[in-house]
C-alpha cells in the first residue's frame, strides 16, 4: 500500500476542503470584538477566513490534478514494523508517561522497543539472552535521561 | 574592513578552552546526528534545542550551530558509504560519493567532502559577515505592508521549490503550517482563536514539541517503517583521507561558485540546503570541463554537492538573524532557540545587538575547523556509527522527543501536542507533501496575520498601500513571478523556449 497515490490525494484533497470550509465558516463566525471598537478591518477572523478560502481552493486543484505517482516506491516497507512502532510509541507517550514514573515509563518502553524488534531475527536460544540485554539497556538509558533531566536541567519529570 | 575587524574581535571573544568543549561535542553530536539515515539536522537542532535551556545564551546557540553544521555534514557519510542520504541535505553527494565508495575510494571521498563542506561553509560565513549588516538596515525600512507580503513570499516560494513535481501540494503544506500559527491568542487584540475549549491552546502550537514531532516522531516512523538499509559492499577504506591540494585548487572555481549559489539559495526564506546542493551540483555540471564524469564517481560533482549544501547554513541565517524569516526548517528552529535565549531576531537586532551577527559568523567558524578536524581524523570511526542498530537508537530518540518538549513548560499537553505533529508529520511526508514550507508557515503565521490586520487599519481599510509601494511592488511580482513559474503551461513553454535556444 502506498500513500503517494491519486486516491490518497484524492481523500487527502476532501479533507483538506472540509477543513478550509470549517476556516473559512470558523473565521467568518469568530467575534468581531465590536465591544472594544477595533477597526473592521483588523477583525481576528479576517486571516483564517482568507487562509480557509485558499486551502479549500487548493484541495479543489488537488482533487482535479491527482494522479499516480510515476517514481517506483522507494525501498521496500514494512506495515508490522510500522504498526508496532506507532503502537509502543503512543503507549509510552500517551498512556505511561504521566501515569508512572518517567523512569519506569522509560524503561519499559525502551526495553520492549529493542526487544520486540530485535525478536524475529533472533534464534531462539539467543532471546532469553536478547530480553535481559534489552532491559538493562532500558533500564541505562532511563536513569540516564531521568539523572540528566532531573538533576542537569532541574526538571520535575511526569 | 571594519567587518572584518568587528569579526576577528567576536572570534577572540569566543574562543575559550571551555567554548573550545562545548564545540567539540556539539560537532560531534552533529555528525553522529547527520550519519544516521532517518536523524536530520532540524530534528538534531530541535531536540538539542530542548537541553539548552539551562545554559548561558552565548554557549546555547554556540552549540546549536555546530549541532546544524555538524549534521548537515554527516549526512554525507552515509550517502557516501550507503547510498542513503544522512540527511536530504547530502541526496545530490550520494550520485558521486557512492560510485567512489565502490571504487574503492570511499576515504577520498569522505576527505572531498570534507573540504567541499568546510570551504563552502567559510565562503557562507563570508557572505554571511557581508550581507547581514546592509540587509538588515534595509529592513528597517520595512513597514505593515512589506512584512505581509514577506511572510507571503516566503511560503510561496519555499512551496515552489520544495515541492518537487507539485508546487501545489508545497502551497498547501504552507497554508497549513499558517493555519496551524491561527490556534491560539491573536498578536494584535489578544482575543484566543480556535481552542476547541482546550485551555493548552490558548497560548497557541508551540513551535518546539511541533517540530520536534514532525521532524523526531515523524522519522522514527519513518526509519522504523522502511526495510533495514543494506551496508553497501564498499572495499576496505584503506585509501587516502586527506584531500590533495591539487585537487581542491583544481576545482577552486566550481567551489567558490557552489558556495555562493549554496548561501543564495540559504538566503530565499525556507528553501534549505538539498536544494542548495542541486543547484550547485547542476550548474557544476553545466560548466564542467569532465560532464560526462559526473554520477559516475566526479569529484568536482561530489565538491559542489557538498560544498552547496554546507553553504547553505549560513546563507540560512542572514534572513532569520535580519528578518526573523528563516532560510531553511533547522533555521526555523534556531529561531524559536534564539527567542526561548532572549535574542529578538529581525529588523531591530541590528541595532539592539549590532555585534551578535559576527558572533553567530565566529561561532559558524568554530564549528567549519571542528568538522574539517574531525571529519578529516576521524573518517573510519565514523564508519562504525552507521552500524549502531537502529532498535536501540530509535527509542532513545523516542524518549528524548517525549522528555525534550515537556522540559521547556512542563506540561503533559506539549506532548501530546508533539504525538499529534508526529502522526500529521509522517503522513503527509509519505504523500510527499514537503515539511519545510509547514514549518515556514508557522513561523510566519503571525508575522503574516498581525501585519496584513496592521496595513489594513493604517490604510483604514484600503488595500492600494499594499501594491503601490515600491518594496511592496517588488514582492507582488516576485510572488507572481513565482506562481506562474509553476504553472504547467508555463513550464512547458519555458522547457519549449529552452530547448529552442540550444
Amino acid at each position: 500500500m502506498r500513500l503517494d497515490t491519486a486516491r490518497a490525494d484524492r481523500i487527502a484533497a476532501a479533507i483538506l476542503c472540509i477543513l478550509g470550509v470549517a476556516m473559512l465558516a470558523g473565521g467568518y463566525t469568530m467575534d468581531r470584538l465590536p465591544q472594544r471598537a477595533i477597526h473592521p478591518a483588523s477583525i481576528p477572523g479576517l486571516v483564517p477566513m482568507i487562509l480557509g478560502a485558499v486551502l479549500a481552493l487548493c484541495a479543489v486543484l488537488l482533487f482535479a490534478g491527482a494522479r499516480d505517482d510515476p517514481e517506483p516506491e522507494a525501498g521496500s516497507v514494512s506495515w508490522r514494523n510500522l504498526g508496532l512502532a506507532v503502537g509502543l510509541c503512543l503507549v509510552y507517550a500517551l498512556g505511561l508517561v504521566g501515569r508512572l514514573p518517567f523512569f519506569w515509563a522509560t524503561a519499559l518502553f525502551v526495553a520492549a522497543f529493542a526487544a520486540l524488534f530485535a525478536w524475529p531475527e533472533t534464534q531462539p536460544a539467543a532471546r532469553p539472552r536478547l530480553g535481559l540485554v534489552a532491559a538493562l539497556f532500558g533500564l541505562a538509558v532511563a536513569g540516564a535521561l531521568s539523572v540528566l533531566f532531573r538533576y542537569g536541567f532541574l526538571v520535575r519529570l511526569p | 574592513m571594519e567587518r572584518l575587524a568587528d569579526f576577528a574581535a567576536a572570534f577572540a571573544t569566543l574562543v575559550t578552552p571551555m567554548a573550545l568543549v562545548h564545540v567539540t561535542w556539539s560537532t560531534l553530536l552533529g555528525i553522529f546526528v547527520g550519519s544516521l539515515p532517518g536523524l536530520t539536522a532540524t530534528m538534531g537542532v530541535a531536540l538539542l534545542t530542548t537541553l539548552t535551556y539551562t545554559l548561558d545564551r552565548d554557549v546555547a546557540i554556540l552549540v546549536l550551530l555546530c549541532m546544524y553544521v555538524g549534521a548537515i555534514y554527516g549526512g554525507s557519510r552515509s550517502a557516501i558509504l550507503l547510498n542513503i542520504p544522512g540527511t536530504p541535505a547530502s541526496a545530490a553527494t550520494a550520485l558521486d560519493g557512492f560510485p567512489l565508495a565502490q571504487a574503492g575510494q570511499a576515504g577520498y571521498a569522505m576527505a572531498l567532502a570534507t573540504a567541499g563542506s568546510a570551504l563552502g561553509t567559510l565562503v557562507g560565513i563570508v557572505l554571511l559577515v557581508l550581507l547581514a549588516p546592509p540587509l538588515g538596515e534595509a529592513a528597517l525600512k520595512f513597514g505593515s505592508f512589506e512584512f505581509f507580503w514577506l511572510a507571503v513570499f516566503g511560503v510561496v516560494i519555499s512551496g515552489q521549490l520544495t515541492g518537487g513535481g507539485s508546487a501545489l501540494k508545497g502551497y498547501i503544506a504552507g497554508v497549513l503550517g499558517l493555519a496551524v500559527a491561527m490556534i491560539g491568542s491573536d498578536g494584535l487584540h489578544a482575543h484566543v482563536r480556535f481552542n476547541f475549549g482546550l485551555s493548552g491552546l490558548n497560548g497557541g502550537i508551540g513551535l518546539i514539541p511541533a517540530m520536534v514531532g514532525a521532524f523526531g516522531f515523524a522519522e522514527v516512523l519513518t526509519v522504523m517503517w522502511r526495510r533495514r538499509p543494506e551496508m553497501a559492499q564498499v572495499r576496505a577504506t584503506a585509501d587516502r583521507v586527506l584531500p590533495r591540494a591539487g585537487d581542491l585548487w583544481r576545482y577552486k572555481g566550481t567551489i567558490g561558485r557552489s558556495g555562493m549559489i549554496g548561501t543564495l539559495v540559504g538566503i530565499i526564506p525556507g528553501v534549505g540546503e538539498d536544494i542548495g546542493a542541486w543547484a550547485s551540483y547542476a550548474v557544476a555540471r553545466r560548466f564542467s570541463r569532465e560532464r560526462d564524469q559526473f554520477g559516475q564517481g566526479s569529484h568536482e560533482g561530489l565538491i559542489a554537492a557538498e560544498t552547496g549544501n554546507s553553504a547553505v547554513v549560513p546563507g540560512a541565517l542572514i534572513p532569520a538573524l535580519t528578518l526573523a524569516v528563516p532560510g531553511s526548517a533547522p533555521a526555523a528552529v534556531l529561531i524559536a532557540a534564539l527567542f526561548i535565549h532572549g535574542i529578538r531576531p529581525g529588523p531591530m537586532l541590528i541595532l539592539e545587538q549590532p555585534d551578535f551577527i559576527y558572533s553567530v559568523a565566529a561561532m559558524l567558524t568554530l564549528a567549519t575547523l571542528a568538522i574539517l578536524i574531525f571529519g578529516l581524523s576521524l573518517a573510519r570511526v565514523f564508519v562504525l556509527i552507521l552500524k549502531v542498530p537502529r532498535e536501540l537508537l530509535m527509542p532513545v530518540v523516542f524518549a528524548l522527543c517525549v522528555i525534550g518538549p515537556y522540559a521547556l513548560t512542563q506540561r503533559l499537553f506539549d506532548v501530546w501536542v508533539m504525538v499529534g505533529f508526529g502522526m500529521l508529520g509522517f503522513v503527509l511526508r509519505q504523500m510527499n507533501f514537503p515539511m519545510p514550507p509547514l514549518v515556514l508557515g508557522i513561523i510566519l503565521g503571525d508575522l503574516l496575520d498581525k501585519n496584513l490586520r496592521r496595513g489594513l487599519t493604517l490604510s483604514d481599510g484600503d488595500l492600494t498601500p499594499f501594491f503601490t509601494r515600491p518594496i511592496s511592488a517588488v514582492f507582488v511580482a516576485l510572488i507572481v513571478l513565482s506562481i506562474a513559474a509553476g504553472l504547467p503551461p508555463v513550464r512547458r513553454a519555458f522547457a519549449r523556449a529552452t530547448r529552442g535556444a540550444r
